[in-house]
């Protein structure tokens, strides 16, 4: 599904991702970890091409990813994003947040998109708030329309940029519980994260990113609670406080992230 | 002053304040359309094609806009291209202030969050849709105070075309004052027509300024 082979980035004399090399199957939901500066992000806006990259390869669903290339914003419908700070339209309610790229990019009918959009917003909770502007709703509201308007798309794999690092702590809750629903469901997801506790819980695979480095992969059990990396268990230590151990981990990981 | 005196100018003068709308108005839609292009055309992705816009607004804007004007109603005509007065005072004045909306379009273009366009991309949309449903209608709101505030002096800056011929306000005065002799009342009720029409457009303004001030505040 997402194939990314020795990619390499900087920007200008400042080396971001020194060679790094991922495969995501479907249906598989892949979580980012490290810390800031570690490239995850800019890794994962090298997948839809909202940055470029300057060596290797990036394919997604079998195609080249690149920035210039004339089908990018046809490959660009196929994987959603989510981003940190929500990034909503401020001028459309939300279901017309939803609705923009079915009828405006893909050309579906009104009524059929309308339809669609309600369906998603009953599904990620906001049923009641479909014709709310985005500053009327808060912050764990905004990213589940968010959510909600990258599912309108039907994509194949959903990227995720740190989804609940721009929010307050009592609304990490209801935005990673969504998130938790679409990976049950079988969706493909590539999350950046500093959830660790929820990163445990619905991650096939946990990466572990360090100076533009994959420095460790493996099952989420695997890297969260028992990382062979000496740098691993420096990054878990710092974020979980301490304690190097993810059992108790929800509020000690949102504490790192907020 | 009398007060038949008002009465006989008034009429003549309403005829001059129409005409002034109409090149307030005209100067508006097209310098607007314009300023548009300009403001486009300068974030182009061609470095050649920035150069060459910066370089006409430059010119534009180093040039008075009464000889602007003169260029386009004298000199035109030497190049077989005939304009009538009203015609070459509204593309006479738009072109001037086209160069000042491209700006106030460009600031509010590049007040939007970078993250809108990335949103836009993220779900495949491509340059002019993204421009036309994401950021203009949020750069408007940016832009919308001090766009106003341009078209007062648009309004002002119409009698400009009275040194052309166009019938407008201020010409009309000036023909009443130099047949009539009744120079404080002529000029007084022009400074009054442009005040009519003035004060209640900057206050409109005033009201935007506010307005969008606080959706900002609010977000």
């Amino acid at each position: 599904m997402i194939e990314i082979t020795d990619v390499h980035k900087s920007f200008g004399a400042t080396p971001v991702l020194n060679g790094i090399s991922l495969k995501i199957e479907q249906g598989e939901v892949v979580c980012l970890i490290g810390a800031s500066g570690s490239g995850k992000s800019t890794l994962l806006r090298c997948i839809n091409a909202l940055e470029s990259y300057d060596a290797g390869e990036i394919k997604l669903l079998d195609q080249r990813v690149e920035q210039r290339s004339r089908h990018i914003n046809h490959l660009r419908t196929q994987v959603g994003m989510v981003f940190q700070r929500f990034n909503l339209f401020p001028h459309r309610t939300a279901l017309e947040n939803v609705m923009e790229g079915p009828v405006h990019v893909k050309k579906e009918l009104l009524h059929v998109a309308k339809r669609d959009a309600e369906e998603l917003l009953n599904k990620v909770g906001l049923g009641h708030k479909l014709h709310y502007y985005p500053h009327q709703l808060s912050g764990g509201q905004q990213q589940r329309v968010a959510i909600a308007r990258s599912l309108a798309m039907k994509p194949k794999a959903i990227l995720f940029d740190e989804p609940t690092s721009a929010l307050d702590p009592e609304l990490v809750g209801e935005v990673l519980s969504v998130m938790r629903t679409l990976a049950k469901e079988g969706m493909t997801m590539l999350i950046v994260t500093h959830e660790m506790g929820f990163a445990r819980e619905v991650a096939d695979r946990v990466c572990f990113l360090h100076g533009g480095h994959i420095i460790e992969q493996g099952s989420a059990q695997q890297v969260l609670c028992a990382p062979r990396e000496a740098r691993t268990r420096e990054f878990l230590r710092h974020v979980l406080g301490n304690r190097g151990e993810t059992q108790s981990a929800p509020e000690g990981a949102t504490g790192a992230a907020a | 002053m009398r007060w038949h005196d008002i009465v006989d100018f008034v009429p003549i003068l309403l005829q001059g304040a129409l005409m002034s709308i109409i090149i307030t108005v005209g100067c508006l839609l097209l310098s607007t359309a314009l300023g548009l292009v300009w403001a486009l055309l300068k974030m182009s992705r061609y470095p050649a094609v920035v150069t060459a816009v910066s370089a006409m607004i430059n010119v534009v804007r180093g040039l008075p806009m009464i000889v602007l004007l003169f260029y386009i109603y004298f000199v035109l005509p030497d190049f077989h291209i005939e304009v009538s007065a009203l015609q070459a005072s509204i593309i006479g004045l738009s072109f001037g202030y086209s160069t000042y909306v491209a700006e106030i379009i460009r600031s509010g273009i590049e007040a939007v969050d970078p993250g809108q366009y990335e949103a836009a991309q993220s779900i495949g949309m491509g340059r002019v849709k993204t421009m036309v449903r994401v950021i203009l209608p949020q750069a408007v709101k940016v832009a919308l105070p001090p766009y106003s505030n341009t078209l007062v002096m648009m309004l002002k800056d119409s009698s400009l075309a009275s040194t052309i011929t166009v019938a407008e306000m201020t010409r009309q005065g000036q023909l009443i004052a130099a047949s009539t002799f009744q120079n404080i009342t002529v000029y007084t009720l022009v400074a009054i027509g442009y005040l009519l029409m003035s004060l209640p457009l900057m206050s409109m303004t005033r009201h935007l300024e506010r307005r969008f001030g606080k959706h900002k505040a609010k977000k």
